[in-house]
């Protein structure tokens, strides 16, 4: 079975939020949503050593996702190849999963009256096709695939980069990972 | 529009206030008939608990994005969203039948057996009416304030507070049948567990400022000088614990029903203040700055595009 990843090599992100545009055009967002903001870490430093990062941040998809365990109808649920995602006619917009998720992965529909989020773009993925944001990358900073094939460009990254989980402490498994220059404090 | 906003808002604060007085006044309650006798509490007291736990409910049900469709909250048992909706209900309906047992028309009022079993049945999901707004927010790992079991002891204390104070509100208006001195001693139940929460306040806070992470920290800053100190300082450290705990100790009756209502503007005032709390997530480097430019949807420029 595949578990699904995403790579986040931050040292190639530019903070151009092509991601952000290409995401919120094809899932067809209302204004003040965002599934995957790109914040900018910095400067930090006395010039001239100078540091900046750009952090795109997305749903962890995790792998012990609380705001699975949160939702009282249902509607949130992961796949076996570990998406998570919202059936929209489940969703009662109750916001547990909201308040849940410690990385504010999770919006508001004041219009539907339900809970929103990135699901990786799971049609695109089953039809073996990337997410919008990883194919728009023009940079190549946002890399998609299976930790569990071992020939996958996310598996080596993974494997060989040592790449941070966001909030890890909170034992949340988060299947996003970031490469991040060593002189960048997340 | 009023109600556009991404997090909780004081609509659940104002139901983990109602449901929380409720369910600990079914907690005395259930104390009181086991452990003391029939009678020793006002009629009012079951009537008005299941009101509260009904008015927590329907505040809950106005919460959500959808609220026709409110029944599904019962859906997903490992939920602890649904847990509490289905322990509020079972407690709103056990206070109602404890009420029963008080009206001579009901021919079960006079079965003593089984008005002690539903006064069990009271204490037990009263309790856990009264704790689990606690657990619920408790659980939070991304929200600092919250995070801990902390939270959980603090509400049920609370809950507790409310729910005297409650009794000796309900007592003064509808007389208990059996007059003891049970109802006599509740403003000093009320001035003890107002002492014990002002102990138990201060130390949470102490806590998450000094012995917790960066984040609860910061959150917790909120509370001490922020946006939310005069309020939490002034409204309920002030006038919602200290100056009832000081009315609760004289013997003048006004007195001791002017510091309950007190009790209970400050528990409402509390809950407000910590659902307010939650707002704050565990924030990455730069997020904060990011999300505040961010549009609303209700900016000057959008409306005019879609004129």
């Amino acid at each position: 079975m595949a578990r699904y990843a995403m790579v986040m090599d931050t040292r190639r992100c530019v903070g151009c939020h092509s991601c952000t545009v290409a995401c919120r055009v094809h899932n067809d967002l209302p204004l003040e949503m965002i599934y995957n903001p790109v914040v900018t870490v910095g400067p930090t430093g006395v010039f001239p050593n100078v540091k900046m990062a750009h952090l795109p941040l997305i749903c962890m998809h995790c792998g012990n996702s609380p705001c699975v365990d949160a939702c009282p109808t249902g509607a949130s649920q992961q796949r076996p190849d570990g998406i998570v995602f919202v059936e929209e006619k489940k969703c009662i917009s109750c916001k547990a999963c909201v308040m849940a998720c410690p990385y504010g992965a999770r919006v508001c529909n004041h219009e539907k009256g339900t809970v929103q989020k990135c699901n990786f773009c799971m049609d695109r993925v089953d039809e073996g096709k990337l997410p919008h944001c990883v194919k728009t990358c023009h940079q190549k900073a946002r890399i998609f695939g299976d930790l569990e094939d071992e020939t996958s460009e996310v598996y080596k990254l993974v494997h060989t980069k040592h790449p941070v989980r966001l909030l890890g402490e909170l034992n949340t498994e988060p299947y996003v990972f970031y490469i991040v220059d060593s002189e960048v404090k997340l | 529009m009023s109600q556009k906003h991404e997090v909780w808002g004081w609509m659940l604060a104002v139901d983990f206030f109602f449901a929380g007085m409720g369910g600990g006044m079914l907690v005395i309650l259930g104390i009181l008939d086991l452990f003391v006798g029939e009678g020793r509490i006002s009629l009012l007291a079951p009537f008005m608990a299941a009101v509260f736990i009904g008015i927590g409910s329907s505040l809950l049900i106005l919460e959500l994005g959808r609220p026709f469709q409110a029944l599904r909250v019962f859906v997903n048992p490992k939920a602890i969203l649904t847990f509490g909706a289905w322990c509020m209900s079972f407690a709103l309906t056990f206070a109602l039948v404890y009420l029963s047992f008080g009206f001579d028309m009901f021919f079960w009022s006079s079965w003593i057996v089984a008005r002690k079993i539903v006064a069990i049945l009271c204490f037990v999901f009263g309790l856990i009416v009264a704790t689990y707004p606690g657990i619920l927010l408790g659980r939070h790992k991304g929200r600092p304030f919250w995070h801990g079991p902390g939270i959980m002891i603090l509400f049920l204390l609370s809950s507790l507070v409310t729910g005297v104070a409650a009794h000796v509100l309900c007592g003064l208006i509808v007389k208990p049948a059996t007059i003891t001195d049970v109802l006599g001693t509740f403003p000093a139940w009320t001035a003890g567990l107002l002492a014990f929460q002002l102990l138990l306040w201060f130390g949470y806070m102490w806590v998450k400022k000094s012995g917790g992470t960066t984040a609860e920290a910061v959150a917790t800053e909120r509370w001490l000088s922020g946006d939310l100190s005069s309020s939490f300082k002034v409204g309920f450290i002030g006038l919602g614990t200290i100056v009832p705990l000081i009315l609760s100790l004289s013997s003048s009756p006004a007195a001791q029903a002017v510091g309950a209502v007190l009790v209970l503007l400050g528990g409402a005032l509390m809950r407000m203040l910590v659902v307010r709390g939650g707002e704050d997530r565990t924030w990455f480097p730069g997020e904060q700055k990011y999300r505040s430019r961010l549009p609303k949807g209700n900016e000057a420029f959008l409306k005019a595009w879609n004129k």
